[in-house]
């Protein structure tokens, strides 16, 4: 059982990769919700 | 057909404009020579070692000199501005490309063949006994290497930072040539020379591949 | 909005039930031991990366014909995630070796290929951001993509036989091997879950593109005329 470590290993690490995509997505999506709700916000006041 | 005399045209002045200065020509040829001497330098190789490693050494040597010397290809045309006469100027803008490529053919394999007697002497490998099929994978390789280049170099020259992205766009996507030519030409350079013929059908195939996707995608490379 | 959440939801439960066959449905391999039940997680991340590389390529195609805006959302979400799963095959792979063979790499046909497929795609988001225009760049990284995805079946054929020439140690079983009926079943299953996983890495990427194109839009509006 010894190379077991090495198996969990590659999973976790695998999924962290994926779940830091997913975060990096995530981020980027709410900074920008919040950037279209601010540029929707200042456009009826210069028109 | 007027694809064929358009490129007849366009080639005959890629090679007047090349061969009027010749400093290209000149300096592809000593900077190959400085990477096959630094390769040396670096690995410091027996005898023996150096005929085992010089063909893949030769092959590394020749893609990154393409990889330099493929830089002007259409950056020249962007500095100039004559990108949209040269579009006018022929009926299918797939000469412009074939055109270069064969250009850049020719001007590679010009270089290979000064740079052989050297390289034979350095490396201690016996280029005589099979010399025909040697420049055969020669010319096959260097094919495929200008067809790929010279598509990618109408790519660069519209990116920033294009001295450094066409090398970087250029050598993945040449791995296949690096790895069957360097095989093929080994295998000829061997003390039992064989000659690899399902490697010349991959370059082969490798080379109409990308000939047909330049083919087909090529004119939009050149939209303004 | 919805049916995203709820692709995200089936995507990780089936993960999840992945990793559980691998570990106690699969049996054990006889010559590997233990070590083997990365094989359903490392190859099934390969093949997801190489559909996602896939999708990259019909929309590269598809914006070239039709030239709209979304085609170069997908190429370049799916371009993204492609890299994402191959990252994770370039991991997988050495941690694999390394107890096998006692060394973390060993120039393998197929882990080498997919090493120069990671380099191919990074090329193409590379040369993305060096193209600022959106119409340009999204024109001139289809034609390249198409040409590397064009380049990916040459690498796999040319690296695989270079290495019937120069054999090197082989990371999963070669070509004989086969797999034992319950391991086929877990291993579809794992391929199947990594692909939802891959579907819906895509579409909140392409989410995240079409958001971006979206501000553009309301910036340039924002603009003093």
């Amino acid at each position: 059982m010894k190379n077991l470590d090495s198996v969990f290993a590659a999973y976790i690490i695998g999924w962290g990769v994926f779940f830091l995509f997913y975060l990096s997505i995530a981020k980027r999506t709410s900074d920008l919700r919040a950037e279209i709700e601010r540029l929707k916000n200042s456009l009826p006041r210069s028109s | 057909m007027n694809l064929l005399s358009d490129t007849a045209t366009l080639l005959g002045k890629e090679l007047r404009t090349e061969f009027r200065s010749r400093e290209l020509l000149t300096t592809t040829v000593v900077f190959i020579l400085v990477v096959l001497i630094l390769f040396s330098f670096a690995i410091s190789p027996t005898a023996e070692e150096s005929r085992e490693f010089g063909p893949g050494l030769l092959w590394l040597a020749i893609l990154f000199a393409a990889s330099l010397m493929l830089q002007p290809c259409f950056l020249r045309e962007q500095m100039n501005d004559t990108l949209s006469s040269l579009r006018l100027a022929v009926s299918d803008p797939f000469a412009i490309f074939l055109a270069k490529l064969i250009a850049n053919t020719l001007f590679l394999l010009l270089t290979e063949v000064l740079m052989l007697p050297l390289f034979a002497v350095f490396y201690n490998v016996p280029i005589l006994p099979q010399l025909h099929y040697l420049l055969l994978v020669l010319f096959l390789g260097s094919l495929g290497i200008s067809i790929v280049g010279t598509a990618l170099s109408a790519i660069s020259a519209q990116a920033r930072m294009r001295e450094l992205l066409l090398p970087l766009l250029l050598l993945p996507l040449l791995t296949p040539i690096l790895v069957v030519s360097a095989t093929v030409s080994a295998s000829l350079l061997d003390r039992e020379p064989v000659v690899l013929w399902k490697g010349i059908g991959f370059l082969v195939v490798f080379d109409l591949v990308f000939l047909t996707a330049l083919w087909l995608f090529g004119e939009y490379l050149l939209e303004e | 909005m919805t049916k995203r959440i709820i692709l995200g939801a089936v995507a990780i439960v089936l993960v999840i039930a992945a990793a559980y066959a691998s570990f106690y449905i699969a049996p054990e391999e006889r010559t590997m031991g233990v070590i083997q039940r990365i094989f359903y997680f490392h190859v099934g991340s390969a093949w997801a990366g190489m559909d996602a590389f896939l999708v990259c390529f019909i929309a590269n195609l598809l914006y070239v014909w039709k030239r709209a805006a979304k085609y170069d959302w997908l190429g370049v979400s799916a371009a993204e995630v492609g890299l994402v799963f191959t990252t994770v095959v370039l991991i997988t792979g050495p941690i694999w070796a390394k107890p096998v063979w006692g060394i973390w790499w060993t120039w393998d046909a197929r882990l080498t290929s997919t090493f120069v497929l990671w380099l191919l795609y990074v090329s193409y988001l590379l040369l993305r951001t060096l193209i600022e225009e959106q119409d340009r760049r999204a024109l001139l990284s289809s034609v390249f993509g198409i040409f590397a995805f064009l380049d990916v079946p040459l690498v796999f054929g040319a690296i695989r036989w270079w290495r019937t020439q120069h054999p090197s140690p082989v990371i999963m079983g070669g070509p004989g091997s086969g797999l034992e009926p319950t391991m086929r079943k877990v291993f579809f299953f794992s391929v199947l879950a990594m692909h939802f996983l891959m579907a819906f890495l895509i579409v909140e990427r392409y989410a995240l593109e079409k958001m971006k194109y979206e501000v553009d839009v309301l910036k340039r509006e924002a603009e003093p005329q």
